[in-house]
């Protein structure tokens, strides 16, 4: 079901649905981009859903939906870097150095690759016994894919607004419900 | 879809009268650059392009009627690159007062009603007023250039521009020696144009050059592209064009014009002074304080196409790096 954004990117990007439109690039960048960054919302989400609902099983979900967040924000870096970029290693680094908000970017794709990467079987018990630190990471990323998100628009942009209301109020709630377990 | 323009070309050759043909074509049969360059090559073989002609069109989902525009091609300022595709050109398109997506100016621009349409001119002028676009605009006298196209965003087109030069407007209002700016709005209409519902940026629209720029032979007051009046999502029924500055300095569907001797206060200036100055000249030196201005890449070269380099005035120093001597352009961005 979460593939179902790509899916139809995957069509539109051979012609189907009316297409890609007239800068293909630029609309597979956005639209992995803006994917990625819902889902990651939706990972932080979880927590304070699980917690309401009293259904701690809901805590489970953070796994899959977070990988499927890295698994589009990885198009999303992909897409930039082999075909935006033609793969110039050497022009990607001048591009993110001069670039803020590509900074911004990659720090927060970095978080998430070595959440990612550490979510393989092998590690499963090191994932289990960093789970601070994961998700620690992962407020980190999203954080920053917000920032991203809302600095690389001329103008500002509604949902940039709604991700840094929401995200600024999950981290708040976050740090109450820590603080108060521990006291 | 060929077959159909030369059919109604042929029967205005013969008939030598105007003529209104209704054409309903789907989107994606609307003009590719090679059927317009075939077609032109037509038109101009059997010599059309003085003669009155009148096909009126509609465009994609919505009623948008557009006349052809009779006009010659100015040479000496078209580039031979080959121009974006019609559905590139009139579907990929900043104009926030329809939205801010690329594609909302082309969904959104429906109900607006570039006809009759009239102009306020004021300031440093002898002559001032309230003026229809035909007392502006000599549409016996249009040209057509083909110019390149370069957004702030760092994405460029080649487009097929019918207009006449700003300076023969300007020029019919005897501006003042103390008319050192020209500013220009855009139309305020909230009920037409959803995008100012929102204040995202200072509406109405407003920009301005200093008078040399707009005086400047390639300078355009654009009335229409590929041989056919503006959609309402390129700026109908009036638009200017200044091809060696960025994108948004060339400001749509124009309804005030004043002379100034101040500069006058641009709208994506006043929105974020640090990163758009009133000068906006294409510098591929001079980056956006967020975003590289050293490549571009070019609509319509398809998913694998790569970015090119971006030169100095959009590739117009020639004709216009007189204006800027002695400017720090890193300074006067």
């Amino acid at each position: 079901m979460m593939l179902v954004p790509y899916f139809l990117l995957t069509l539109k990007s051979f012609g189907y649905l009316s297409g890609l439109g007239a800068n293909p690039v630029e609309t597979i960048i956005h639209e992995t981009g803006l994917w990625g960054l819902r889902f990651l919302m939706l990972t932080l989400l979880l927590t304070p859903i699980a917690y309401y609902s009293k259904i701690p099983s809901i805590n489970k979900l953070g796994k899959p939906v977070g990988l499927m967040a890295f698994f589009y924000l990885l198009n999303h870096f992909l897409t930039y870097a082999m075909i935006d970029q033609a793969g110039d290693l050497g022009v990607i680094i001048v591009d993110i150095i001069e670039t803020p908000y590509l900074i911004v970017g990659w720090g927060g794709f970095l978080c998430l690759l070595g959440v990612a990467s550490v979510s393989f079987k092998r590690l499963e018990n090191w994932f289990n016994q960093n789970r601070s630190t994961i998700s620690g990471l992962v407020y980190t990323a999203t954080v920053l894919g917000v920032w991203h998100f809302y600095w690389q628009a001329k103008v500002v942009e509604i949902e940039s607004l709604i991700y840094s209301i929401m995200v600024t109020i999950l981290i708040v709630w976050r740090f109450k419900i820590s603080t108060s377990r521990s006291s | 879809m060929l077959e159909s323009i030369y059919e109604s070309d042929k029967l205005d050759f013969i008939d030598m009268k105007i003529k209104e043909t209704k054409i309903k074509i789907p989107s994606y049969e609307i003009t590719s650059e090679s059927a317009y360059l075939n077609r032109r090559k037509l038109i101009q073989s059997v010599g059309l392009l003085s003669l009155g002609v009148g096909i009126s069109e509609r465009s994609f989902g919505q009623d948008q009627s557009v006349q052809t525009l009779q006009s010659i091609k100015n040479e000496k300022y078209s580039t031979s690159e080959i121009p974006n595709s019609y559905s590139d050109i009139t579907t990929y398109n900043n104009f926030y007062e329809f939205g801010m997506q690329k594609s909302d100016p082309y969904i959104n621009s429906g109900m607006f009603e570039p006809k009759p349409w009239s102009v306020e001119v004021s300031g440093e002028a002898n002559i001032t007023g309230t003026f229809d676009i035909e007392d502006l605009i000599d549409f016996n006298k249009l040209e057509e250039r083909i110019y390149r196209l370069r957004c702030v965003e760092a994405w460029s087109m080649v487009i097929p521009w019918v207009g006449i030069p700003l300076s023969a407007i300007l020029k019919k209002f005897e501006p003042l020696s103390s008319a050192k700016y020209v500013s220009f709005d855009t139309v305020y209409r909230p009920d037409q144009m959803p995008g100012q519902k929102r204040r995202i940026l200072r509406w109405p629209y407003t920009e301005g050059l200093t008078i040399q720029e707009a005086m400047h032979p390639l300078t355009l007051m654009a009335v229409g592209i590929y041989g056919k009046e503006l959609l309402n999502q390129n700026g109908a029924p009036m638009r200017l064009v200044i091809p060696w500055k960025y994108g948004f300095k060339s400001i749509k569907s124009i309804n005030k014009i004043r002379f100034q001797e101040r500069q006058p206060k641009t709208s994506w200036n006043i929105s974020a002074p640090q990163e758009y100055g009133f000068y906006a000249n294409v510098n591929p030196a001079v980056d956006h304080p967020r975003w590289s201005q050293a490549r571009e890449r070019r609509i319509g070269t398809g998913f694998f196409g790569a970015k090119q380099p971006t030169t100095l005035f959009n590739g117009y120093a020639d004709e216009v790096a007189d204006l800027y001597r002695g400017l720090n352009l890193r300074k006067y961005y």
